[in-house]
């Protein structure tokens, strides 16, 4: 019999060598580092195979997997990296199909009775068990609620068939959006290939019914082909069809299904009847279905007359457009597509010295209704909502551990007898699964009533200003979300619990009782999630005490003129009747005229804000050139009447007269901040300017007076600038026009005088929106106040966590520590110096957790002040401020068991187990 | 029979030897430099031959100055050898078929 020698091993010993004794050759292999890597690599890839296999085969492969190592090197002089990939390749691969064709006994970690014990323990401690759960429950019901929530608002499609390929498409106009020209829409349906079936279409409001009980209507001109974007038909009778929209088509109307109901009490044969609409006898030729207001909540639609899109001049009137994306194709794609047609298009009629940069842009329907800042809006909120997650979770985590430390003592009794690791993490796991089950139930519950009071709430306080698919309320999408919440949580508390169990070590914990087994590293888990949670609950707070200072800015907006007893509305000339800006100057003039005389009304002004400071309208030209640096630009607006009411007075050179019209030379008075900017120390009236926002560039317009301030722009953005310039309405070519008026008695007093007034002028003319100012800061103040008191009730919830979570964590850390400070006291120390050192041991974390927190509230801070106008030192005391506060109340929940660690006398503290 | 258990009873043919001399007989046999056995396939097919009794590991173990103390040392029983030669006899019937209709030209034997 001949046995062959493998290369490069030690000289045999003769010594027989037991099945499996892998401890001998372990050292005896390892002795070579170049050779330690790949056995290690081999050890973990042998976990491949069944425990029972590797029973028999484990020492011996390994012996083999050396000899082969050890031989490649000896040939090759260096670690054989080929030969260790394959081998591990096989390993893993062979080991695999072991598993999968064998049929070992499969050692059993799932044991039913270990459910009942898990069950019987949290039973045992109810206290726990609640706090638990409760902690849990909030943590996951507030991110299920707030992603759910958001996700509704935002990102959903709409609820209709496709609803995901609905797009609007918007011209981008030097980075900010506008509606597209009437003029454009022909030559977009023809050219686009990657958005078809468009539908153009416009705000309108109608008055449904007679005299007396009429009944103002959002409603919506729109095409008819966007019944065909929407895909939805009529409940009853008809969708509009494209003869009602040509000339001399006789009127027709949809009604939304709301307003057949609140309108028509319901009615099935109000359709093919006749009702007065804004006064016209007008028939009705179907309702939509429940639920149905696309494009957002409209509660009619009328058609648009088809000469809105083929017979306007450019400039004349905007509509939205909205169509349905080619499939397969991207909103980039499309955006790419019409971007170049609408530049084209625009470009052919700008003639401007400086073009405006245009782009257009096509994106789903539903989040293009949030703006640009949605996504950051989004992920911003959600990342808050992750947050007080975050912390929840470290609250629990840190009380099971201190659980598992409490049972480190029977968890080393188990594995001394035999149990293994995978039944102790599984019976460990029990618990926490339990615990998550009850919170993520009873936070989906309360997430699912949230989002329902929410609808309550909104229907109730908002009915009519709201997106038709807006309904918040269980589904799908918030189970999902929900699920995905509960196993972030099992997983992340699985991970700790888990790696307190494997760390047990048996014969520390049976010798010294356990108090200090494992102690180091739970501790180091501990403090580490102590810093988490103050660095979280520092930036929370932060986050919600600056938009606390947001709500309190939005709650006192100064319009910059006194709004009590002011209403305002719009006029729209339909452009049908009124063609001409002559047309338009003698309804303006008129309406202002009959508006002034009326006995209820009172400083009535017509205004029309003709281009923002930004936007390319805004630019303007000194005859007088000498400026320098960046084109002037500023806010310009057309009046027709008493400038008081805005709160503007003129002072210097005169205001405007009836004579300031269009036959006259064209007139401006400009606001002193803007005559401080461009004509400091000299008085500006005589000197002439050009606009970009009127439509004839060419002509030059005299400046008359000069205006005190009045801030123009969002009051919450940082584009507020009192840089204004000032056009007679008459002169301006305005199309539309905003009326402000104050009445004397009542709003309603002057509702009905403005509707007869508006009747005297032009019977089929109504006033477009109005309201009172009191009327629009009542709903600002509400929605603000109710978004604050959500916020302010999610940030006390997280307040609260820090501080139960913290009192807990140092509660029982002091108290492991009685007896050692009843030596020390027995030993002389001082109270004050006993407080000193257990106030510092959590000191360390909680100026490590608050260094962290710097750099973020810095990031939150110059975010505030970035979009909104918040000062940089408001960012600043408002940081240092939490920052403090977080400090002092954290030191608070240390000083607690710390003053009752005192109470306990020397002698009881070292009597003390 | 799996073609590397017949490997591994051609190998033990010769006399018991441990896994690491099965590896580099199989490999020097193969007259292909591609001929590779990993310890994974190896191992399997050992338990497999073990189970169905055509292996054994050796219980007196062999002479001591060609002995390696680390490793076991596995051997034929005489059902692994009766196998190995049927399998063996099989081999070689199936060889002379294909060499009756040309499929290997005669002088390759």
């Amino acid at each position: 019999m001949t046995v062959q020698k493998p290369p490069g091993q030690p000289a045999p010993s003769g010594q027989p060598e037991p099945r499996g004794a892998a401890e001998s050759q372990r050292e005896v292999l390892s002795s070579d580092a170049a050779t330690t890597w790949p056995l290690r690599a081999y050890d973990v890839a042998l976990r491949a195979f069944p425990a029972a296999f590797r029973e028999s085969w484990e020492g011996d492969m390994r012996a083999t997997f050396a000899d082969r190592v050890a031989a490649a090197r000896s040939t090759a002089g260096r670690a054989p990296v080929r030969l260790v990939a394959r081998e591990l390749a096989n390993v893993l691969h062979t080991g695999l199909r072991e598993r999968l064709h064998s049929n070992y006994p499969k050692p059993r970690i799932m044991h039913l009775r270990d459910l009942r014990y898990a069950l019987r323990l949290l039973i045992r401690s109810p206290g726990f068990t609640l706090l638990t759960v409760l902690v849990l429950a909030g943590g996951l019901g507030l991110s299920t609620f707030t992603f759910s929530f958001l996700y509704t608002a935002m990102i959903r499609p709409l609820p209709l068939s496709e609803g995901e390929r609905i797009v609007r498409i918007d011209a981008v106009v030097d980075g900010r959006r506008r509606a597209i020209d009437a003029a454009d829409v022909g030559a977009l349906r023809t050219s686009l290939r990657t958005v078809r079936e468009l539908g153009a279409y416009t705000g309108r409001e109608l008055v449904v019914g007679r005299d007396g009980d009429g009944r103002m209507v959002d409603a919506t001109a729109a095409e008819p082909s966007l019944f065909a974007v929407a895909r939805t038909p009529a409940l009853f009778g008809r969708t509009l069809l494209p003869s009602d929209a040509v000339e001399g088509a006789a009127p027709v109307i949809v009604l939304s299904y709301r307003t057949w109901e609140v309108a028509f009490g319901a009615d099935r044969s109000v359709v093919d009847s006749e009702v007065a609409i804004d006064g016209v006898s007008t028939l009705v030729v179907g309702v939509m279905p429940e639920g149905f207001g696309f494009p957002v909540a409209s509660e009619a639609w009328v058609p648009l007359p088809a000469t809105t899109t083929a017979a306007t001049m450019p400039g004349m009137e905007s509509v939205r457009l909205v169509g349905r994306l080619a499939p397969g194709v991207s909103h980039a794609e499309a955006s790419a597509e019409a971007s170049p047609l609408l530049r084209r298009l625009l470009a052919a009629r700008d003639t401007s010295a400086r073009p405006a940069n245009v782009a257009a842009s096509v994106e789903s329907f539903a989040s293009v209704q949030f703006g640009d800042e949605r996504l950051l809006v989004f992920t911003v909120l959600n990342l808050l909502a992750a947050l007080i997650l975050l912390l929840a979770l470290v609250n629990v985590v840190n009380l099971l551990l201190a659980r598992a430390n409490e049972r480190i003592r029977e968890t080393a009794v188990r594995m001394a007898l035999g149990a293994s690791m995978g039944r102790l993490v599984v019976q460990g796991m029990w618990e926490t699964l339990i615990l998550c089950a009850m919170g993520g139930v009873l936070g989906t519950a309360g997430a699912a009533w949230g989002l329902e009071a929410i609808t309550r709430w909104t229907r109730a306080n908002m009915e009519g200003n709201l997106a038709f698919w807006w309904v918040w309320r269980m589904d799908s999408v918030t189970l999902i979300c929900a699920g995905a919440f509960v196993t972030v949580a099992v997983v992340a508390m699985g991970v700790v619990v888990s790696l307190r169990t494997t760390r047990t070590n048996v014969r520390e914990v049976l010798q010294d009782g356990g108090a200090r087994s494992g102690g180091r590293s739970i501790g180091r888990i501990s403090r580490a999630l102590v810093t988490v949670q103050v660095t979280t609950v520092t930036v929370l707070m932060y986050f919600g005490v600056m938009a606390g200072v947001m709500a309190e800015r939005a709650l006192t907006i100064d319009p910059g003129f006194d709004t009590t007893r002011l209403v305002q509305g719009g006029i729209a000339p339909p452009p049908a009747r009124y063609t001409t800006d002559a047309e338009r100057a003698v309804l303006f003039r008129n309406l202002q005229a009959r508006l002034a005389e009326q006995g209820e009304l009172d400083e009535v002004i017509l205004r029309r804000t003709l281009a923002e400071k930004q936007s390319s309208g805004g630019r303007f030209t000194l005859r007088d050139a000498r400026q320098t640096g960046a084109a002037p630009s500023a806010f310009v607006v057309a009046t027709l009447g008493d400038l008081n009411t805005l709160g503007v007075q003129v002072m210097d050179g005169r205001p405007f007269n009836a004579a300031d019209d269009g036959e006259r030379a064209p007139v401006a008075i400009i606001s002193r901040a803007l005559a401080a900017r461009h004509w400091a120390g000299r008085s500006p009236v005589g000197d002439q300017l050009r606009l970009a926002a009127v439509g004839d560039t060419a002509r030059w317009i005299t400046i008359v007076g000069v205006a005190s301030d009045l801030p123009y722009g969002d009051p919450l953005s940082r584009d507020r600038s009192a840089d204004a310039i000032y056009l007679p309405l008459l002169q301006s070519g305005a199309t539309y026009a905003t009326f402000l008026a104050r009445y004397r008695s009542s709003e309603l007093a002057a509702r009905q005088s403005l509707r007869q007034t508006f009747a005297q002028v032009d019977p089929l003319l109504v006033p477009d929106g109005v309201q009172s100012y009191d009327e629009v800061l009542r709903k600002v103040g509400l929605i603000t106040t109710s978004v604050s008191r959500l916020f302010a009730a999610c940030f006390a919830f997280s307040l609260l966590l820090a501080l139960v979570g913290t009192f807990g964590l140092m509660s029982r850390r002091i108290g492991l520590r009685t007896r050692e400070i009843g030596v020390r006291r027995a030993l002389g120390a001082t109270d004050a110096s006993i407080t000193a050192l257990l106030l510092g041991q959590g000191g360390r974390q909680l100026g490590v957790g608050t260094l962290m927190a710097a750099p973020l509230l810095a990031g939150v801070g110059m975010a505030f002040s970035y979009y909104f106008p918040i000062s940089a030192w408001i960012s600043l005391t408002a940081g240092l401020a939490v920052s403090l506060a977080i400090v002092a109340l954290i030191l608070a929940a240390t000083w607690m068991p710390t003053r009752q660690v005192l109470r306990v006398t020397p002698r009881d503290a070292l009597w003390r187990d | 029979m799996r073609p590397i258990e017949f490997e591994i009873l051609l190998s033990l043919a010769a006399g018991a030897r441990h896994g690491y001399a099965i590896i580099q007989d199989i490999e020097a046999r193969g007259d292909d430099a591609d001929v590779r056995v990993e310890t994974g396939t190896l191992y399997r097919a050992l338990q497999r031959l073990v189970e169905q009794g055509l292996v054994v590991p050796t219980e007196p173990r062999p002479a001591a100055p060609d002995d390696d103390a680390r490793r076991r040392y596995y051997d034929l029983t005489p059902a692994g050898r009766h196998a190995a030669a049927a399998e063996a006899r099989r081999l070689a019937r199936l060889v002379d078929s294909a060499r009756g209709l040309r499929l290997i030209p005669r002088s390759a034997g």
